[in-house]
């Protein structure tokens, strides 16, 4: 029996359809914090869409398919505070009234872990001989911060990249407008949002822009790269793993 | 049916418990900003001369010493008159020398009232309306002089003592009426007084 | 009604002033509502307090209601409840009537707009003096307030005193704000003491006495409540506590969360009309309580909304409203807290854009007094909407076309891998237009995908 931690990577559809490399990223570190890192099969999304537009019929569905999917590891890790979020949080209230779903639910919710609270708390892990030479200003996603917590864990590892300065980043903990649906179905209100909150990265005077959560990432540097500015942005976990030097969102080849 | 049979019928179906002892559960130790029971004025004085409550404060040492310290401030401001309410602990003073109106301005002017109590925690003053306390003057006055008397200033809210009956008002005064209406820009002496002064006894 | 939800947002976006006033109102009151919550030591547990305070009173409403009203009853005030809107503005005009009143004085209540008591009293034929600045001030205007702290946030003040100096008898001769509260100080003091009768709302019923109480910063409610013959007040039914002590604590959350101050400038406790002995007061006192849907919303998983206090921090930090402002709402409750409680007064179908134009980022619920679930009960709001079929047919196809990719995981490998194919054929790196997402581009760059999917590539033991 290994004494590595068995974790499951719920890679989450976005970066699975969008930059996969995050998803390697996390494989990557969460091996090198000493895990085994399984992909199941099965898994496809979260149910997000579906749970936030109402639809909870299949929001159900989803979910259970995803428990089921997830089952049998002793940690479920999420590249994404959203993502994580929806588990943790929202599976057991869509099962609130179901007593075979609802135990199962909470169940898989008491295993699952957004990646850099997990790398922080569970695995009390640091990137070591890491490095990226740059400044950068850090954004919490709404779900991550609100829904579990996820504050200090980012900052700590960071902090132990070389050479790597975090620039504070006004309003950081105010939402970028993304909202899922919401940037599609309010496209004139999520534009101003996004505007103030891509000038508040443009005055920062970073080059580059983290966060934990890929909606909110491609938000914000679509809306950076759409107003000229030069500030670049990544997922954490590729800077962790080591991947800071490769192309950041919207670099792809 | 009455809309109150309806109203009641759609919320009947109390939960079971003792209303009251649960009422009274959630009081126990309220979350309150600390103040110091050794220094109520001083924490009293504080709070009058903040931003927001705006208050000049006076100590005086007897109740005879009220009129003199009326007479300091309405030389200090420029006013002859004063409105004094038919209360029997200021009727007596010695008023001379100070035009005592019997009605108060419908603007303007100064206002006298006794407070029934003060709360140090956050600089307010407490009045009821009695026979021998009308409630308008103290709103219409520009300058509104409240007597504190010391042993009735309380460190917390909810240590002020409810009257043996309530009447038809209790009011906390906290400070100087003011408005951020306008472009959010403050202007003090909104419809209220522009000036509270506090004299505090003993 | 708030069709149209989408044009108002867009002229409010179009509109440089508003975006200003927003900042200098909203903006102000979050920094100031930072500085209190921080110099208040255990903030968190005061605001758990004052939510379970709420729960307690809506849970045993009728208990609360009950004592209330035999309280307000033995110290002289005439009790009267209303189901409906029309019926507490109908209660109001007769009252108003047999008082023989002509003129009114208001003090700012939001149950007054709610149930259209502006209007119920224009049609009554009595003249109406709002005397809270803000109101007054959107009176001349002839508009709904915008915001429930500040009504009048959106004006400037070149508006205001244009307003003024048409329409008061002394108008201001300098051009500052000073004197153009001024100017309305004057202009109202003469309202306030000639009306026949003083109309407030209530912050607070306190049902072990019987008394109502009001906070303001201006002292226009006791101006208007205490000179007049009548006093009656509108009341929602969710606004008793059952002691004053209660009310203290309520009182300390209100403020700070308002405006960052530690109590407002007046806190009034009225018991019944005047005393036999009084020199001022009223000879009448009426408090109307006022259901208009408070009952069904507490029966049907509203009941934490009835907790509200009504001290707009949700609103202040919310970054749709800190961009649109508060008349895009189209209903009397703007925010967070409007987006909840507008459909249950309009019906979901003339207001479901306001469930639905918000990012469920969740600071409206961090800085609730009461710490109500405001996402939560967007969020039940959107379910019903889904349930009910309100949804577009557009909406409705995409999510469930997801939805079933998601539950077919083989279809779905295929579909993705697909999609992303497809995608880059619109640009490598950035796409700057894209067909099906032209909500995204139109605004934003879409950065474009890897081009291969993460689950093909694992499975070809690829590692990035």
């Amino acid at each position: 029996m290994s004494t590595r931690r068995q974790v499951a990577l719920f890679v989450t559809c976005l970066v699975d359809a969008m930059r996969p490399r995050i998803g390697f990223a996390a494989i990557d570190v969460l091996e090198a914090a000493g895990c085994d890192v399984a992909v199941p099969q099965a898994q496809t999304c979260c149910g997000q869409p579906a749970f936030n537009s109402g639809d909870q019929a299949d929001a159900a569905t989803i979910a259970r398919r995803t428990i089921e999917a997830l089952e049998g590891f002793p940690f479920v890790v999420v590249p994404s505070g959203s993502c994580a979020g929806t588990i943790r949080v929202h599976y057991p209230e869509l099962f609130a009234d179901d007593p075979v779903w609802l135990p199962r639910a909470e169940a898989l919710a008491a295993r699952t872990w957004e990646i850099l609270a997990f790398l922080d708390e569970v695995c009390g892990w640091r990137p070591e001989n890491v490095a990226l030479p740059t400044t950068a200003t850090y954004h919490d996603s709404c779900s991550g911060l609100r829904e579990l917590g996820v504050k200090a864990q980012p900052r700590r590892l960071l902090r132990e990249v070389e050479g790597l300065s975090l620039k504070p980043l006004a309003g950081e903990e105010t939402c970028c407008g993304f909202g899922g649906t919401f940037c599609v179905k309010y496209p004139a209100i999520s534009n101003a949002i996004a505007d103030e909150k891509a000038a508040a990265i443009e005055a920062s005077g970073a080059d580059l822009l983290l966060a934990g959560d890929l909606g909110c990432l491609m938000n914000m540097a679509g809306k950076l790269h759409r107003r000229g500015s030069p500030v670049r942005a990544m997922h954490t976990v590729e800077v962790l793993a080591g991947m800071g030097d490769g192309p950041a969102i919207g670099e792809e080849e | 049916m009455s809309a109150r049979d309806a109203i009641l019928r759609r919320l009947a179906g109390n939960p079971a418990g003792d209303i009251r002892a649960e009422a009274d559960a959630l009081l126990r130790a309220p979350e309150r900003p600390a103040v110091d029971p050794a220094a109520l004025a001083e924490v009293f004085a504080e709070r009058l001369a903040g931003p927001s409550v705006s208050a000049s404060l006076d100590r005086i040492a007897r109740l005879e010493d009220v009129p003199g310290a009326v007479r300091r401030y309405l030389a200090d401001t420029g006013l002859a008159g004063l409105y004094l309410p038919p209360e029997p602990l200021l009727t007596p003073l010695d008023w001379s020398g100070l035009t005592i109106e019997s009605h108060a301005a419908i603007d303007g002017g100064a206002a006298l009232a006794v407070a029934s109590a003060a709360v140090a925690e956050t600089g307010t003053l407490v009045l009821d309306t009695a026979p021998s306390a009308p409630m308008l003057p103290n709103f219409l006055a520009l300058h509104h002089i409240v007597l504190v008397r010391g042993e009735t200033l309380v460190a917390y809210l909810e240590d002020v003592s409810p009257p043996a009956a309530w009447p038809r008002a209790r009011y906390w005064i906290t400070g100087v009426s003011g408005t951020t209406d306008i472009e959010g820009q403050y202007v003090r002496g909104a419809h209220g007084p522009r000036y509270l002064h506090v004299l505090l006894l003993g | 009604m708030s069709g149209g939800f989408k044009q108002r947002a867009a002229a409010a976006l179009a509109d440089p002033v508003l975006k200003t006033a927003v900042e200098r109102t909203a903006g102000t009151a979050e920094a100031k509502r930072a500085l209190a919550v921080a110099a208040f030591a255990d903030f968190e547990a005061a605001r758990t307090r004052a939510a379970a305070i709420k729960d307690h009173v809506v849970a045993n409403l009728g208990h609360y209601l009950e004592q209330f009203e035999a309280n307000a009853v033995a110290a002289g005030a005439q009790v009267h409840w209303a189901e409906t809107a029309d019926e507490a503005c109908r209660i109001v005009v007769d009252i108003c009537r047999r008082a023989g009143a002509k003129s009114v004085a208001r003090s700012k209540s939001m149950l007054g707009e709610e149930i259209g008591l502006p209007h119920a009293l224009a049609e009554a034929g009595i003249e109406r003096v709002e005397t809270d600045l803000a109101e007054h001030i959107i009176q001349l205007a002839d508009e709904r307030p915008s915001h429930i702290v500040w009504p009048a946030m959106h004006k400037t003040r070149d508006q205001v005193s244009a307003l003024f100096r048409a329409r008061h008898a002394e108008p201001h001769l300098e051009e500052t704000i000073a004197a153009m509260a001024e100017s309305a100080r004057r202009h109202l003091r003469a309202a306030m003491l000639g009306a026949d009768v003083g109309i407030s709302g209530a912050n607070f019923l306190i049902a072990d006495s019987g008394a109502v109480c009001t906070v303001t910063n201006e002292g226009n409610a006791e101006l208007s409540v205490v000179p007049p013959r009548v006093h009656i007040v509108t009341a929602g039914i969710e606004k008793l506590v059952p002691s004053m002590d209660h009310a203290v604590h309520m009182l300390r959350m209100l403020a700070r969360s308002a405006t960052g101050a530690a109590l407002t400038q007046y806190t009034s406790f009225y018991t019944g009309p005047k005393r036999a002995d009084d020199l001022d007061g009223p000879e009448e006192m009426h408090i109307v309580l006022v259901d208009n849907g408070r009952t069904k919303m507490r029966a049907e998983g509203l009941a934490e909304m009835l907790r509200c206090i009504r001290c707009g921090a949700c609103m202040n930090h919310c970054v749709v409203f800190r961009q649109i402002g508060g008349h895009a709402y189209g209903g009397t409750y703007p925010g967070p807290m409007g987006a909840v409680l507008t459909p249950a007064f309009d019906g979901l179908a003339a207001s479901r854009d306001l469930p639905n134009a918000c990012t469920m980022n969740g600071k409206c619920q961090e800085v609730c007094p009461v710490k109500i679930p405001l996402p939560t009960l967007l969020r039940g709001w959107r379910e019903k909407s889904w349930r009910e079929g309100l949804e577009p047919a557009g909406t409705r196809g995409a999510v469930r076309l997801w939805a079933w990719g998601a539950r077919h995981p083989g279809l779905y490998r295929l579909g993705s891998a697909v999609a992303v194919r497809a995608m880059r054929l619109f640009g490598r790196g950035w796409i700057s237009s894209l067909p099906l997402a032209g909500g995204w581009t139109r605004h934003r760059d879409m950065p474009a995908p890897q081009g291969r999917t993460f689950m093909e590539l694992y499975r070809r033991g690829k590692r990035a």
